[in-house]
């Protein structure tokens, strides 16, 4: 018993570096990626054709594709048009345009579930269209969107580990370093351990703000 | 004159609602559009709030246009106070969910408006006192009844001064002891000098509260009731409505 | 409404920066020997890996510590996905491919190698209370090994063995330890696996748990890919190497990983 515990000490300094790549991948994304969700959402209800259609075409792509297949497309396949990008720049840039896009549609069908006498209420109050999305619709859209960004949120945690593809060592690589190195399955274990722990925080979190926003129904 | 409604034309994809609308609203006046449902009563009081556009016709709130009809061409008005001088209580009161009583009567003035928050909340707090809903302010529109979620709207509308107010069909969501209060609210509104614009169909209501009944069919006035006169009339169309 | 689209120029702002301004790599005709980036997947034990403070270490990597040092430039060790590496290397991520890297016919059409720096089997292994003990007794056996290895091109030169194992084809696994682990759980009968990294699995098990067979599946040989214009770079590391071998440099790493 000593002996594994020792041996898990033993293991957690990669583990830690594991996770910190893990960790800033997912919240450089998230940090972007939910504002570029929501700019994404209100082009896609866009009044002009052209505009919705098009980020409707993007959505498609982005959704509709492995996000594995836009890491590699993006690391490897944009030099041949000389864009060369350095590894991790090309992975935020592949989780921003992929998440953007989920989070986009979840957005869009918040946002398009508020009633329309809300628009027309902050209207007649003298809002700006850009002040009754602020005030009115988006904390609103937030209130009935959060469980499907909750689960979209520990989703993102997971495909961070799809980042292997080009090198970088987040957690589940540093938990197959030390699998191969000391052929043992305990590392794989540990980084399942970590990934519950990560996800269990998330969860927890997500569920206060949930209570948060029961304050009105 | 409050305001001033001249020609007023409305076609929804090819179909015309409202087949040129003329009436005008004095100061402390109480006005109600009747008529059955589809006449185009709703579409009036939109276009009068900016929430749909006129085809044809002028708007003059006060002394200013708030649209001009010039050739057919719809100029509306650059001064954008002017439209906040009407304000409107939508039919099922549109309150803002995530917002407490207090904070939907003034997030308008001084969110958007930039009044000082103490003066405004001040003010709030009047309206809410003589609407009987100085206890709620800190409720959410949830827990509110249908009447005080109404009243709350009322507050909403009247704290930004307007000179007139539109009430869409106040007394579709009431029970009859509600109705009574509306009514009393409507009349002390009046008495303050805000002119009232109500949409409804029920006659019995508009024959207590009015001062004058406008009896809208089919996208047109066809009949004026005076209370002067008892609200009598010789329409058979309007007589078949009523009863 | 103004302000969202400012935000949409931000972000389509920062979206040009991060793309325009990666645009180094680009261009470049001649290699610039004095930085290599030495491309390497870092779950390859005993080849390249990482110990547990993080720091890469192997066989390999001590070698080519020795060849950077002499050669005098500087270098950057890059963790790669194994499946990723020729277009690694093509697209000049990577200077050279250096873990365990088999030379094989197919490979060298899209890389140069350099010299062989270390001779390898595949070797087969079986748990040893099993009744295997040639070729012969794969008939009708599960035989494990990891996919798009050189090992998988070494035993499809016999097809003849390959057509008597259990569905007429080998199962396939991720990684070797994959197909150990397989072995291990007695789902499959045999691995066929590179001697260097199956003999380290072993070492680091119980050896006694396990027998190599005498026969195997084939020598194949390591080296060093190159990208086909870098000439200059591959002669000058082979030099090394050859410096190496004759000042027994290399015996000493040798011992150190395989003794």
């Amino acid at each position: 018993m000593l002996k594994f515990v020792n041996y898990i000490i033993e293991l957690l300094p990669a583990m830690i570096i594991g996770v910190s790549m893990t960790l800033k991948i997912f919240l450089i994304t998230l940090l972007l990626s939910i504002p570029f969700g929501i700019v994404l959402a209100l082009l896609r209800n866009s009044r002009i054709k052209i505009v919705s259609k098009t980020v409707g075409l993007y959505i498609w792509i982005m959704r509709g594709t492995p996000l594995m297949l836009q890491i590699v497309f993006i690391f490897f396949g944009l030099p041949v048009v000389n864009i060369s990008l350095d590894r991790f720049l090309a992975v935020i840039l592949a989780f921003v345009l992929n998440y953007g896009a989920y989070f986009g549609e979840i957005f869009r069908a918040g946002i398009n579930s508020i009633d329309k006498g809300q628009y027309e209420a902050a209207q007649v109050l003298g809002f700006s269209e850009y002040e009754t999305f602020k005030r009115i619709i988006l904390p609103q859209t937030i209130k009935r969107i959060l469980p499907a960004l909750t689960n979209e949120v520990i989703t993102l945690i997971k495909d961070t580990s799809l980042v292997y593809i080009v090198g970088l060592g987040e957690l589940l690589r540093a938990g197959k370093i030390a699998s191969n190195r000391d052929v043992s399955l305990i590392p794989l274990l540990l980084v399942g351990v970590i990934y519950l722990i990560l996800t269990g925080t998330l969860t927890v979190i997500f569920d206060k703000l949930e209570s948060k926003q029961n304050y009105y129904e | 004159m409050l305001l001033q409604v001249k020609n007023i034309k409305k076609k929804f994809n090819g179909k015309e609602i409202l087949k040129g609308i003329d009436f005008s609203m004095k100061e402390g006046e109480i006005k109600t559009i009747i008529g059955p449902s589809g006449a185009g009563k709703t579409t009036i009081i939109r276009i009068i709030n900016s929430l749909e556009k006129l085809d044809n016709g002028n708007i003059i709130v006060g002394n200013e246009y708030l649209y001009q009809d010039q050739n057919g061409k719809i100029l509306e008005s650059k001064d954008k106070t002017l439209k906040r001088k009407i304000g409107l209580v939508f039919q099922d009161y549109n309150l803002f969910p995530h917002m407490t009583v207090l904070e939907n009567i003034i997030e308008s003035p001084v969110n958007i408006l930039g009044g000082e928050k103490s003066f405004v909340i001040e003010k709030a707090r009047e309206i809410l006192k003589k609407l009987r809903l100085y206890s709620k302010e800190n409720m959410y529109p949830y827990e509110l009844s249908g009447g005080e979620m109404q009243r709350v709207a009322i507050a909403r509308a009247i704290i930004l001064e307007p000179l007139l107010i539109c009430l869409d069909e106040p007394t579709s969501a009431l029970d009859p002891e509600n109705i009574g209060e509306i009514q009393q609210i409507i009349k002390d509104l009046s008495e303050t000098g805000i002119g009232i614009l109500v949409i409804s169909h029920d006659m019995n209501f508009a024959r207590k509260i009015s001062d004058e009944i406008l009896f809208l069919d089919n996208g047109k006035i066809i009949e004026t009731l005076n209370k002067k006169n008892q609200f009598k009339n010789n329409n058979l169309r309007v007589k078949n409505f009523i009863n | 409404m103004k302000k969202v689209k400012v935000f949409l120029l931000m972000i389509l702002g920062v979206l040009l920066v991060i793309t325009g301004c990666s645009n180094e790599n680009i261009g470049e005709d001649s290699l610039d020997i004095s930085k290599l980036i030495m491309g390497m997947d870092d779950t390859f034990a005993p080849m390249g890996f990482r110990d547990k403070q993080g720091e890469i270490i192997g066989f390999d990597v001590d070698l080519a510590k020795e060849v950077f040092k002499r050669m005098d430039v500087d270098y950057e060790l890059q963790a790669i996905d194994w499946s990723m590496k020729e277009t690694e290397l093509s697209s000049k991520n990577i200077d050279m491919i250096w873990n365990g890297y088999s030379i094989t016919d197919k490979r060298k059409e899209k890389v140069n190698f350099s010299q062989a720096y270390l001779e390898n089997k595949q070797i087969i292994v079986t748990l040893s209370d099993t009744n295997i003990f040639e070729k012969e007794d794969l008939n009708g056996k599960k035989v494990a090994v990891q996919n798009g290895s050189s090992t998988l091109e070494a035993i499809n030169k016999e097809p003849e063995i390959v057509e008597t194992f259990e569905n007429g084809e080998p199962i396939l696994f991720d990684t070797n330890h994959e197909a150990f682990l397989d072995l291990e759980a007695g789902r499959s009968d045999v691995v066929v696996a590179d001697e260097v990294l199956a003999r380290y699995y072993i070492k680091q098990k119980n050896a006694d748990d396990y027998r190599v067979l005498e026969e195997d599946f084939g020598k194949e040989e390591y080296g060093i890919g190159f990208r086909k214009e870098d000439e200059e770079l591959l002669e000058k590391v082979n030099k090394v190497l050859d410096d190496m071998r004759e000042d027994g440099t290399y015996d000493s790493i040798y011992q150190k990983w395989f003794n």
